[in-house]
């Protein structure tokens, strides 16, 4: 009786020990996926501010600066979160220039149809009671219309690299290209991060459980290293020697 | 908040700033709030974490990028932030390189190997 009670704690040891390696293994994994993206982000953030520098020694010290900032600053990426049963948050970012031209696929007819013909219409009306002459001059406006792309759908969403000028080095282009790379990483280390603290908890439940289920044997052995010493402790004895 | 993406702000010195809104993440939302702090020399740490506090109350941000330097002036309160959103990320800066160390995602992933989860 008491043999089969020790033989199944033992197999829930195992099993409980198992899970913890598992786990831990995972963690370590985890932690040097971090490591690596972390050196990529730190690198490209180099690049970027190197980028920066040398825009700034062609273009003048003042040029590059907080000063030149525009008065409307507008996000041009967004981040989507995602947050898992286990209080693990993803993050992945998503360019707002995409999300537009998405919007515009989604409902091609707005822009094709409903425009041009209104327009069309009052064009018409209007030419039968002008003279002749103008005649010719209505079709032209109505076709530039046609053609040029409706304002309402693409707000004015100012490039941030325009802050610093219209012809700006392509250094400046090229840190704004590593800084957009390291917003991507950014994202990736916010979601390797969360699953690092995730997996840490999840180790130390695990740590628990297999605690809950090891017999008290610790006590045991520091009494009888006690009763070896002569009732001293070993920071004891040596303090003494 | 499945609708409306989130945004990333930045606590950084000039050059880490103006990088990251050349990237795009800046904004200024209708009360003329940025969703950036540029540190200077006489920037206080009293400013730093109001700002740091006032990021983690808005619900529109989901990452804060923030300079490891500065995060040193104010590592009690990045160490008592516990929610997974908004993200905390520590970044380098130009005169102070990343020091893993000192992060503190990192730090308490090590503390999870200290004698106190051993007992």
């Amino acid at each position: 009786m008491l043999t089969d009670v020790t033989e199944e704690m033992g197999v829930e040891m195992n099993e409980a020990s198992q899970r913890l390696d598992e786990c831990l293994l995972r963690f370590m994994d985890q932690l040097e996926l971090l490591e690596e993206k972390r050196e990529r982000l730190n690198s490209l953030i180099e690049q970027g501010w190197f980028s920066i520098s040398k825009a700034r020694y062609s273009m003048g010290n003042k040029q590059v600066s907080t000063l030149q900032y525009g008065s409307e600053i507008e996000p041009r990426v967004q981040i989507n979160v995602r947050v898992l049963e286990n209080g693990e948050a993803e993050f992945d970012t998503q360019r707002v220039e995409r999300l537009r031209s998405e919007d515009l696929e989604k409902d091609p007819r707005q822009v094709e149809d409903i425009g041009p013909k209104d327009e069309g219409v009052r064009r018409r009306g209007v030419t039968k009671e002008e003279d002749p002459k103008d005649q010719s001059v209505a079709p032209r406006a109505y076709v530039s219309k046609e053609t040029s792309p409706p304002s309402r759908e693409l707000p004015q969403h100012q490039d941030p690299l325009k802050w610093f000028g219209i012809l700006v080095p392509q250094s400046l282009k090229q840190a704004q290209v590593s800084f957009k790379k390291v917003i991507e990483l950014s994202a990736e280390v916010a979601t390797l991060q969360s699953t690092v603290l995730a997996t840490r908890k999840e180790l130390q439940v695990l740590m628990g459980n297999k605690h809950e289920k090891t017999p008290p044997r610790h006590t045991d052995r520091q009494t009888d290293t006690r009763c070896i010493n002569g009732g001293q402790t070993d920071e004891e004895s040596t303090s003494d020697s | 908040m499945a609708g409306r993406g989130k945004l990333i702000a930045v606590i950084g010195d000039e050059d880490t700033c103006t990088g990251f809104l050349l990237g795009g993440v800046g904004e200024l939302n209708k009360n003329r709030k940025p969703n950036f702090l540029v540190v200077e020399k006489d920037t206080s740490i009293t400013e730093i974490e109001e700002t740091f506090k006032s990021f983690l109350a808005r619900d529109d941000i989901g990452i804060i990028l923030i300079n490891q330097f500065i995060a040193e002036m104010i590592r009690h309160a990045i160490d008592a932030h516990m929610q997974s959103i908004p993200a905390v990320l520590e970044i380098p800066s130009k005169e102070h390189p990343y020091d893993a160390s000192k992060d503190s995602i990192l730090r308490r992933a090590k503390g999870m190997f200290s004698a106190e989860d051993f007992r």
